[in-house]
Parts: structure tokens; C-alpha cells; sequence
């Protein structure tokens, strides 16, 4: 084959562009730490990108909904704590009040305080987290108690508050109100936990009742208690399946993570040793071209 | 007998020849650089011996030669190699426009990235489980409402990129045309020029360069086949003639459109008013919309055929193809009745409108579904799609706006006046996983309203996600085929252009030594003179004196 000067002079120019072009690509990749900038780069690892990036992002969401999802059930269970301790108060003190050695000056001061706890119960009820009550099922911004009202009003709302913690998965996080600040206007006289608690004080300020009327208050109160501790300890159940889905998306979230660094980031020590070969070869190119170029026929003729 | 004065006339043959031959050599050496240009050769031919058989010839012991002259001045080429360069070339426009259109739709679509559609998408649907988590948060709210409004704008902004960038292509198309129509008049203008010299027994070889140098940048726009016609007269044998060039369609058979026919030359362009030429398309290119014009752009010769009856694009491979392709253009069914509009940006933008238009749809038929904070009427649609319908979804995704909607009117709740329920926040932000096609109802979270998710959307098969992901994925095959094939057949009209070069360009070595051999030459022929002037000094001066 015949060639040319000028041929010589193309070939190396477009060596030299394949070269520089080689080293924009490497230099792309170091520069993202990305395999591929584009999607025709690597149409799969595109097309897996997207969808890798979503299932990180959607991890990522459900991480920071598992903090709302503590917010309610610890709130929740501190409240009902309190709560069992107020009962257990009340209980101790009809149990001291059905001792009818007791006058009628004690049996007040006694009445007083249970008076006082089930304000506190009342307050309880109507425990907020930031600007939402906790036990007024999905009903979240009106109080879920007031006793002052007529008819009184207790929360009735079942509702559950849900949260997704993970694809698909819905996790209660409040305790159902109705099954523990209750109040049962139907009867006569009205029951429930702040029925009995009334019927209780309506008996202690009663000059007449003896110790065996104020003793079958107990029964009501231990159930009463009963449906706390219930309460509290399907709070627990659920708090340890949230720790336990917790830790599953912690686990999730680094095999995504290490997915999508699989898929789409770059090697760097290859492409910092393609880098250096494609270096060489370069000068290599540009060496071979400024020898090549040079002489001709001219330069030894005369 | 010979004359006298025979060897002189001889050697000056030589002298001139040899000088001629050296011009030729500068000339060439003084061209190495010019694209194009093939380097000459002198063809050398003796001249008639002499004597001359004839029957009265003299009677001497043999022929003598007679010296030499330049035959003619030809120019080293192998047309085949032209036929080879001017495929491939023609391969690399295509391949190149379309690579071209594909990588600008590719940075426009900026996937994948932390900031494309999808991830824009990702942080709407982030936004609404943080809504299911803080219902009664009008802060949360504000920040749906904020980013549903990113979403809109995101639509927006890839619609009217791709639309400027159709645009541009349009205008390609136009210049293209411009171009190709500027070649066809000076190829047929060479051609005259030619047709008035080869008669003669000359060889126009620089026209003849230019001449293949215009059919060469043609090749590029569309696919053609060069047919060479004696120009009569005195040609010479090895004389080009004229080149009558003819259209090839889609699969490379010969369409019987002459682009060129000796000086006559067509012009290509669309209807404009007055059966004038007009180069710009207007709105997407139809059936028989691209037309062959006389050399004056008046007269409508013929309809260039671009879709076939089956609505398959059958218009000659080239650059021309290729932005014709990416700037869409309708197709047909066997009935001859339009189906639509094909091409790389009207398929991206269609699946877009698709795309815009099934997520707001489903969107807006969840929030309906739910309730909004306490006092606040029934919900209505988050976007406004205006008259848009399943079947007519059709610029969505430049038209979806967000609805004039209030942070406490999302649809959050399933229950009404129940502040703390976020369950439809979950139902909206699951949206992009929900299979479209399925024709059990969709059921609800937390309601007892179902959805008929494939008369929502205008996505056939697959969830959003997944419709979304294809079109990357589709993308990215294509601009990858794109890059593969133009960068073959670039690969390969190196190679071929380099077997060209290899005949036709001028390596100033060869000049050089071609140089010094016809100096070498031409001295010596002036020397064979002064041999034959002293022979004849000797014969005038020198004979004839004895006895002096």
C-alpha cells in the first residue's frame, strides 16, 4: 500500500482524537465515580439505576417514618405508665377507704385525692405529642376528653393510626382509647373507668357507704388496671416488631445501597490504572507522530 | 533516409516533455494539501516511428523512433473506491444525525442522576409518606404541594426541551435540504462545464475532482447512484463524462428520480405556496409532503415517496433520513388512513403526555377518594388536566398544571374529619407501583372504593415506574445502536477513504524523486543536443575544408 504524508498526518490527528477521547471517558468516571453518565453508556445499568435509586430513596422514607412510629408508641406507653400508677393509687385508696374504721374527715381527704387522680387520668387521656392527642384514635386534633361537657365526651373514635414501615406492611401505632379512657353514659349510673371512678367518689362522699360498697369498687378498678396493662403491653408487641422491621431496613438499606454502588459506580482502581495506560499511550502517540511527521525526502536531498 | 536535423528534433521532444512533466509534479506538489484533489500523471507516449509503413517508404534498416509527447494528463483515481466511500459515508450520515438527536435527548432526560424525572418523582412520593406520618401537619403539606409542583415543572421543562430541540432538527431539515440542493446545482453546472471540454480530447481533472468531491458530501444526505454518459465528440477513452445521478430508496433499489441528469438538475424541498419550493417543514412531515422541483424551484416534478402504504419509512438512508426520523413524521396504515406521528422526539414526547397524564389522572381519582383536614369540603383533583382524557392524553405533558388546591385540602385521610389518618397519603404515594393494566379494581387502603386502573391510564402494560423506566431503557439502547453503527461505519470510511488516499494522494517523496528523475532526464536531453550540435558542427564546420 501506497502512503502519504498526509496520511500520516490523519492517521496520527485521529489517533490522537481517539486517545483524548479514551481519557475523557476515564476522566468522566473519575470525576462522578460513576460507571456510566448517560444512558447509552450501559442501557441495563441505566435502566437498573432508576429503579435501584427509587428502592433506596423508598428505604430511606420508611427509616425516617420509623422515628414517628417510636414518637407514638413510647409517648403512648409513658402516658398509660402514668396511668397504671394513678389507678393503682386509686386502688390503694378504696382499699384503705373500705376499711370502715375510717371517719368521715379521712374518708375526704381520701376522696380529694382520688378526686385529684382522675384529673390526672383526664390530663392523661388528653396527653399531646407536638400538636396531636394520642388517644383519640385518628381523630388527632380535638381533645379526646371533656368531662365538663354535657353529655361528657370521651373519645369513641377506634381509628387506627397506621404508618407504612415497609412496603405494603401497616403498623398501629396508638393505643385504641376506647378500650382504656372509656366512659359508658348507656347505664345508670354511667360506667366505664371514669363512670366507676365517679360512682366511687359519689360513694366516698356518701356518709352511708360502708367498706363492703366501697370494696366493690376494687373489682372495677382491677379491671380497669387489666385494660391498661393490656393496653400497654400490645404497645410493647408492636414496639419490638418495629425494631425488629427497623433493623430489616437497616439491613435493607445497606444491600441497596451496595446494589446501586454495584450497578453504577466505578472502579476506582482500574480506571486509575486505564487512566495512566491511556496516558502512556498517549505520549507514546504524540512521540511516534512528532518523529513520523518530520523528515522527508526533502531533508536528505542536498 | 532520416533528416539531418532528426536527433535534434528529438531531443527537444524530450526537453518539452520532460519540462511538462515537471509542471505536473509542481502541480501536484503544490496541491498535497487540497481535500479532493487526486494527484496528475503525464502519460507519456512516443511519438510515430519513423518511417511509417507505408509503400513508399524509404528504404532504411528499421523504424526509428521519434522521441516522445504527453499523451494526456490523467488523473490517478479508482472509481470503485468512490462507490465504496460514498456507501459508507452515506451509512455515517444516518447513523451520525441519529446518534446526534439521540445523545442531545439523552442530557435532556439526565437520567441516571440525582436530579431527572425520576428522582423528582421519588421526592413527590417521599413528601406523601411523610404527609401519612404528619396528617395534620400543615407544614408537611405545604411541602406536597411544593414538591407535586417540582413534579409539574420537571414534566414541563422536558417537554419544552424536546419540543425546541424537534424544532432545531426541523430547521436541520431545512438547511439539509439547502445543502443538497446547493450541490445538485454545481454538480450539474460541472457537468455542463464538462461536457464542453471532454470534447475536445482534454481531460477537465480538477473539475472532475471537484465534481466527486460535491458527490461524496451528497452521498452523506441520502443514498445515490452515479451513472457516467460519454460527452461524444473527441473524448478521450479514459475521459469521466457526464454523471447522471439517481435517487436509491430505503433498501437501496434505484427509485428512477433523477437528481441529475447531465446539466439538468432537480431540487428538493416541500410545497410552498404557488407550487414554489419551501424548505421548512411545518408541524410533522407527511406522506407526500417532500417533492422534486426543476432546476428553477417551480415546477412539481414528482413526490418522493417517505412512508410507504404500510406506514414504514422508505426514504433513501442518509442524513436527511436521520433527521427526518428524529423529527417525526406520520405514518400510514395499509388502508392509506394517518396513524400517527413516528420519530425519536414525537415517540419520547407521546410517551411523556402518557406518562403525565396517567399520573395525574390516578393521582387525582386517589385524592378525590379521601378527605382532607377537618371543615374542608370533599376533596378535589391535586392536578388540573384540563379536557384531557384517556384516549386523547395527547400534550399532557406540557398542559398539567397543579390544582388551585389549600395544604389542608389533600385528601390525606380515608375517614372524614379525622385529622390524624394518613392512610391515603400511603394509597397516593404507592401510586407509581400500581400495575395499570390489571382489571381486577384497584382496592384502597383504608376505604372501600376501588379503582379501574386501565380506564385511568393511558399506559398500556407495567406500572408507572416500570413505563418509565423503559422509556430509559429504550433511550439508551437506541442511542447506544446509534453510537455502535456510527461508529462502524465511521471505522470503516476511514478505511476506505484510506485505500483512497493511498491511490490518489500526493506523497511528496514520490514528487520528489519523480522531480530529479524527469530533471535528470531533461538535462540529459539538453546534453543529446549539444551532442547532435557538434555532430552538426562538424558536419557544416568541420567537413570540407581539407586542404585548408
Amino acid at each position: 500500500m501506497r502512503i502519504t504524508q498526509n496520511m500520516l498526518a490523519t492517521n496520527m490527528l485521529r489517533n490522537l482524537t481517539n486517545s483524548y477521547d479514551k481519557m475523557g471517558t476515564l476522566q468522566d468516571q473519575l470525576a462522578t465515580g460513576k460507571k456510566i453518565n448517560r444512558p447509552s453508556d450501559d442501557p441495563v445499568v441505566a435502566m437498573k439505576g432508576v429503579s435501584y435509586r427509587d428502592s433506596l430513596m423508598q428505604i430511606d422514607q420508611f427509616k425516617r417514618n420509623f422515628g414517628e412510629a417510636y414518637n407514638w408508641v413510647e409517648n403512648s406507653d409513658s402516658a398509660l405508665d402514668k396511668a397504671t400508677q394513678a389507678l393503682q393509687r386509686i386502688r390503694e385508696l378504696a382499699v384503705q377507704a373500705s376499711n370502715d374504721t375510717y371517719d368521715a374527715t379521712q374518708r375526704d381527704a381520701i376522696n380529694q385525692e382520688v378526686v385529684q387522680l382522675k384529673e390526672q387520668l383526664v390530663q392523661l387521656g388528653n396527653t399531646k405529642f407536638g400538636e396531636k392527642y394520642l388517644f383519640n384514635g385518628t381523630d388527632t386534633l380535638s381533645q379526646p376528653i371533656d368531662l365538663a361537657a354535657t353529655p361528657p365526651k370521651v373519645s369513641t373514635n377506634t381509628n387506627p393510626v397506621k404508618l407504612e414501615l415497609s412496603k405494603g406492611v401497616y403498623i398501629q401505632v396508638n393505643a385504641d382509647p376506647t378500650k382504656v379512657f372509656t366512659l359508658d353514659n348507656s347505664t345508670n349510673p354511667p360506667s366505664g373507668l371514669f363512670g366507676d371512678i365517679d360512682q366511687l367518689i359519689t360513694k366516698l362522699s356518701d356518709p352511708n357507704s360502708t367498706g363492703d360498697d366501697i370494696n366493690d369498687s376494687l373489682k372495677q378498678l382491677d379491671g380497669h388496671i387489666q385494660n391498661v396493662t393490656y393496653a400497654r403491653s400490645e404497645l410493647g408487641a408492636r414496639m419490638n416488631r418495629v425494631e425488629l422491621m427497623e433493623n430489616r431496613i437497616d439491613e435493607q438499606q445497606v444491600i441497596a445501597n451496595k446494589v446501586l454502588s454495584d450497578n453504577e459506580d466505578a472502579d476506582m482502581e482500574k480506571v486509575i490504572t486505564d487512566l495512566k495506560v491511556q496516558e502512556s499511550v498517549m505520549r507514546a502517540a504524540m512521540g511516534v507522530g512528532a518523529r513520523i511527521i518530520q523528515p522527508s525526502l526533502m531533508d536528505f536531498l542536498r | 533516409m532520416t533528416s539531418t536535423f532528426h536527433g535534434l528534433e528529438t531531443a527537444r521532444r524530450g526537453l518539452v516533455t520532460q519540462q511538462n512533466a515537471l509542471y505536473v509534479t509542481g502541480h501536484n506538489i503544490s496541491n498535497a494539501n487540497t481535500p479532493g484533489f487526486s494527484r496528475q500523471r503525464v502519460n507519456f507516449v512516443q511519438t510515430e516511428p519513423y518511417p511509417a509503413a507505408a509503400m513508399n517508404r524509404p528504404q532504411i534498416p528499421g523504424q526509428m523512433g521519434t522521441g516522445v509527447e504527453a499523451g494526456s494528463i490523467q488523473r490517478v483515481r479508482e472509481s470503485f473506491l468512490d462507490y465504496q466511500y460514498q456507501g459508507e459515508n452515506n451509512k455515517l450520515g444516518y447513523w451520525s444525525s441519529r446518534a446526534t438527536s439521540l445523545s442531545k435527548m439523552e442530557s435532556i432526560m439526565n437520567e441516571p442522576s440525582e436530579d431527572g424525572l425520576s428522582a423528582v418523582m421519588g421526592q413527590f412520593w417521599q413528601s406523601l409518606q411523610d404527609l401519612s406520618v404528619y396528617p395534620e401537619n400543615q407544614g408537611t403539606r405545604s411541602v406536597v404541594l411544593e414538591r407535586g409542583q417540582a413534579v409539574v415543572d420537571t414534566f414541563h421543562y422536558l417537554h419544552d426541551s424536546l419540543t425546541s430541540i424537534k424544532d432545531d432538527l426541523g430547521n436541520e431539515v431545512s438547511v439539509g435540504l439547502r445543502d443538497i440542493n446547493s450541490i445538485l446545482k454545481k454538480i450539474g453546472d460541472i457537468n455542463e462545464s464538462i461536457a464542453s471540454v471532454e470534447p475536445h480530447g482534454y481531460l477537465p481533472n480538477d473539475l472532475y475532482d471537484e465534481r466527486d468531491n460535491l458527490v461524496d458530501q451528497l452521498s452523506e444526505y441520502v443514498n445515490i447512484k452515479v451513472e457516467k454518459v460519454s460527452s461524444g465528440g473527441n473524448s478521450l477513452d479514459i475521459a469521466e463524462g457526464k454523471y447522471n445521478i439517481k435517487l436509491l430508496d430505503a433498501s437501496g433499489k434505484d427509485t428512477g428520480v433523477f437528481l441529475v441528469n447531465g446539466a439538468d438538475y432537480s431540487q428538493m424541498g416541500f410545497q410552498g405556496g404557488d407550487d414554489k419550493i419551501a424548505y421548512n417543514p411545518s408541524g410533522s412531515i407527511e406522506k407526500g409532503d417532500l417533492k422534486l422541483f426543476d432546476a428553477k424551484g417551480e415546477v412539481k416534478l414528482k413526490d418522493l415517496s417517505l412512508v410507504d402504504d404500510n406506514g414504514a419509512m422508505n426514504f433513501s438512508q442518509g442524513k436527511l433520513r436521520g433527521l427526518i426520523e428524529s423529527y417525526g413524521y406520520k405514518t400510514y396504515d395499509a388502508s392509506g388512513t394517518e396513524t400517527g406521528e413516528k420519530g425519536i422526539y414525537p415517540d419520547m414526547l407521546d410517551n411523556l403526555d402518557k406518562l403525565a397524564f396517567t399520573f395525574g389522572n390516578v393521582f387525582n381519582a386517589v385524592q378525590k377518594e379521601g378527605y382532607g383536614l377537618p371543615g374542608t369540603a370533599k376533596a378535589d383533583n391535586f392536578f388540573n388536566l384540563g379536557s384531557l382524557s384517556t384516549s386523547n392524553y395527547k400534550g399532557a405533558s406540557s398542559s398539567i398544571q397543579m390544582a388551585d388546591l389549600l395544604p389542608e385540602q389533600i385528601a390525606a385521610s380515608t375517614i372524614e374529619d379525622n385529622a390524624g389518618d394518613g392512610t391515603n397519603a400511603i394509597n397516593m404515594s404507592n401510586i407509581q407501583g400500581w400495575e395499570l393494566s390489571s382489571t381486577t379494581p384497584k382496592e384502597l387502603e383504608g376505604l372501600s372504593a376501588t379503582l379501574n386502573l386501565p380506564s385511568l391510564s393511558a399506559i398500556g402494560n407495567g406500572t408507572m415506574k416500570s413505563f418509565y423506566e423503559g422509556m430509559i431503557g429504550k433511550l439508551g439502547v437506541d442511542a447506544q445502536q446509534a453510537n455502535r453503527l456510527q461508529n462502524n461505519s465511521q471505522t470503516l470510511r476511514q478505511s476506505v477513504d484510506e485505500n483512497r488516499q493511498s491511490v490518489s494522494s500526493v506523497s511528496l517523496d514520490e514528487e520528489m524523486t519523480n522531480m530529479i528523475k524527469f530533471q535528470a532526464a531533461y538535462n540529459a536531453a539538453a546534453r543529446n543536443i549539444t551532442i547532435i550540435d557538434e555532430m552538426l558542427d562538424k558536419i557544416i564546420n568541420g567537413l570540407g575544408t581539407g586542404g585548408r
